[in-house]
């Protein structure tokens, strides 16, 4: 096509004089509003990536910035440790499967609800009513629970959640948050490695790779065959040695900066076998 | 870790529990708010948890919000896991921190304080609620403080699970039980703190500061080291050091005198570098050692902080390099996730710094090094995330041979046409 001066500048008018004497579509929200049956909320969806892998990382944002609390979810966090749902807690149950297959258009596998872990709450409202149904002594709340029970059940939290009137996204946000607070029942041991600067200088990264590899597990998990849970010291214990590693509360002292990796790897075989 | 006998010279007033107890609190009533800060800004006297904020307009600034409540708050939480200096203050004067608090109470108007303090400092805590406890039963606090009738309970409150908690805002959350997660400041405490409503936070070691100045004067604080900052710091010396400890040092101290305090080196062999202020710090090649005062502008001006107060000494034997990624690892692993830069960027910096270690780090490290560190720095909420970068960065400028020869002379490698 021959380049003729102008061209460019008439078709692109033209689409802005035909757009100028269309009816106009802005309405002057709030004064104007628009003609939309009254339960419409346009539609929510769960966007999925290339990999067809939802994209979800159940960040929790939504569902506290949601002002009616209508929205909920289920399915497992991005450290795949439990169904994570929320909204009103009375509601719930019921709501569950069709809420899922309405928002997101499939259902959510929900496995909380599947293994049926129902507990005696009793233990629960006992704590509650010590600490005046206080959302304000939430810490102090699932630290009890976590006395209590060993950890905390999703029910205990549900309950929490009802009885104090903190969103339930609240009360998991906060017991996801502090490491000495854990989800997983039956875990009641601990290798608990010191990441101090000192330690780290003595060896404690050497330790702590040789751990993880053997035992494949993450720190700050709890070892998939056994009751162990892999974890970082929060704090070096006044006067001990370092590389430090604490074992069910007690220090261990026969391991050195030279020895480290090897005491690690003695120390995964014992544990394996 | 045990506390050191500092050199001759050297003030040491943070350890000293007021020979009269309450005499300060008693000369803070009779003065008032504005007499206790007026005093309190004649010392000098600036926040040790990092800020820096003077604490008697800080005080003032919070008395002056409206508010239903006002609330002062005593942070004794120390993130630096290898840290003790907190709680041999809270263990041997207790009674200095209580008092201090509870003139930050008295000050701001507050009639409910508390002490944030680690849940495994037992004997700490312990210490600080038998002071509380014979205070209230003396009626020096309590129900009637110092027999006015106005109201003041302080409570310790023991908090675990998170190293963020040290961060001021996020202490609020974590008090308040909510997820632990820092805020953007301004607004700070002293506006919206603890529950919404204006806070006064101060780090123990400044209010234990507080009764000692009150009983001895401004001027007698105001002259001790540092002019820009005056006062003590708590630092604790440890790596190949003779004498690792806790010790209270002047402001302004040179870096070589507080080594010589420590002992000087424990082998003989030449300390190469100070890692100083804990994992979030920087390491100070021997070079600077003389010509460093131990102050927040010192420090600053070398790429490193006060920070947790620790001053670790390394010696040839340790790789500059893996022990900063290391360190990067940790604040990595400890960031809460609420910014993303700090989230996935800390994470980013901790692999660009493994691959200088394996030696696999490509040309374009360690520029991509420089530009993440800027980029999480300045998106920094808060400190944790502000000074993250810190071991790797100073690693690289002080400790660039180490780093292999894309950091050391980057004229040599050849790089790629990106800028």
């Amino acid at each position: 096509m021959p380049r003729i001066p102008g061209a460019g500048l008439v078709s692109g008018m033209r689409l802005t004089l035909t757009r100028f004497f269309q009816p106009k579509r802005t309405v002057m929200y709030p004064e104007a509003k628009p003609d939309i049956a009254p339960r419409n909320r346009g539609r929510l969806e769960l966007v999925t990536d290339e990999h067809g892998t939802l994209k979800c990382e159940t960040c929790f944002q939504c569902a506290q910035a949601c002002p009616i609390e209508c929205i909920d979810m289920g399915g497992t966090d991005t450290k795949g440790r439990f169904a994570v749902h929320w909204g009103p807690a009375e509601q719930y149950a019921e709501r569950r499967e069709e809420s899922a297959m309405r928002r997101s258009g499939r259902t959510v596998s929900d496995a909380a609800a599947a293994t049926g872990a129902t507990i005696n709450t009793t233990k629960v409202d006992e704590i509650l009513e010590a600490h005046d149904y206080d959302p304000h002594h939430m810490l102090g709340i699932l630290e009890a629970i976590q006395g209590a029970y060993g950890y905390l059940p999703v029910d205990a939290l549900k309950r929490v959640s009802g009885a104090t009137g903190a969103w339930y996204a609240m009360v998991y946000g906060t017991a996801t948050f502090y490491k000495h607070l854990a989800f997983e029942p039956g875990v009641t041991r601990s290798i608990a490695v010191c990441r101090c600067a000192n330690c780290l200088v003595s060896g404690a990264g050497s330790v702590m790779g040789t751990l993880s590899y053997e035992f494949a597990t993450e720190f700050g998990r709890a070892i998939p065959w056994s009751n162990l849970r892999l974890e970082s010291l929060p704090s070096h214990l006044l006067g001990a040695p370092s590389p430090l590693v604490v074992i069910d509360g007690e220090p261990q002292r026969d391991l050195s900066a030279k020895n480290a990796a090897s005491w690690a790897a003695a120390l995964a075989g014992r544990y394996a076998a | 870790m045990k506390r050191l006998n500092a050199p001759k010279g050297w003030s040491q007033l943070l350890f000293t529990t007021p020979t009269e107890p309450w005499a300060a609190l008693r000369a803070a009533a009779a003065a008032g708010a504005a007499g206790t800060t007026a005093t309190l800004t004649a010392a000098g006297l600036r926040g040790r948890g990092g800020g820096g904020f003077l604490t008697g307009a800080k005080w003032q600034a919070t008395a002056a919000e409206p508010a239903s409540q006002h609330y002062a708050v005593a942070n004794g939480y120390e993130s630096d896991p290898a840290v003790f200096t907190n709680r041999l203050l809270m263990e041997e004067n207790p009674q200095g921190i209580v008092e201090g608090l509870a003139i930050a109470a008295l000050t701001v108007g507050a009639r409910e304080a508390f002490i944030a303090v680690r849940a495994e400092y037992t004997e700490a805590i312990k210490r600080l609620e038998a002071v509380i406890t014979n205070a209230e039963r003396d009626g020096i606090l309590g129900a009637t403080l110092l027999g006015t009738g106005r109201e003041l309970i302080i409570t310790v409150r023991p908090l675990q699970g998170s190293s963020m908690i040290g961060e001021e805002t996020v202490l609020m959350k974590a008090l308040a039980g909510k997820r632990g997660q820092p805020e953007q400041t301004p607004p700070y405490p002293s506006e919206v703190g603890y529950l919404g409503k204006p806070t006064a936070v101060n780090n123990v070691a400044t209010l234990a500061a507080v009764p000692w100045i009150l009983n001895n004067g401004a001027a007698a604080y105001a002259q001790i080291g540092d002019t820009a900052q005056p006062g003590t710091v708590l630092v604790q010396i440890s790596g190949s050091v003779a004498n690792p400890g806790v010790l209270e040092v002047p402001t302004g101290t040179l870096l070589n005198e507080i080594i010589a305090a420590a002992g000087g080196t424990a082998s003989g062999a030449a300390i190469k570098a100070l890692l100083v202020g804990g994992p979030t710090g920087g390491f100070i090649p021997a070079n600077l050692f003389g010509g460093t005062p131990y102050s927040g502008a010192g420090l600053k001006s070398v790429g490193a902080h006060i920070g947790s107060g620790a001053l670790l000494a390394l010696d040839n034997s340790v790789a500059i390099p893996e022990l900063a990624t290391m360190l990067t690892r940790w604040c990595a692993d400890e960031a809460c996730g609420k910014t993303i830069p700090c989230r996935i960027g800390t994470r980013r910096l901790a692999e660009i710094g493994q691959r200088f270690v394996d030696g696999l780090a490509g040309p374009d490290d360690a520029e991509r090094l420089q530009k993440l560190a800027a980029d999480v720095t300045d998106s920094a909420l808060c400190a944790h995330e502000a000074l993250a970068p810190s071991p790797l960065l100073t690693g690289v400028r002080y400790f660039a041979s180490e780093f292999g020869p894309a950091v050391a002379e980057p004229s040599a490698t050849p790089t790629s046409g990106r800028s």
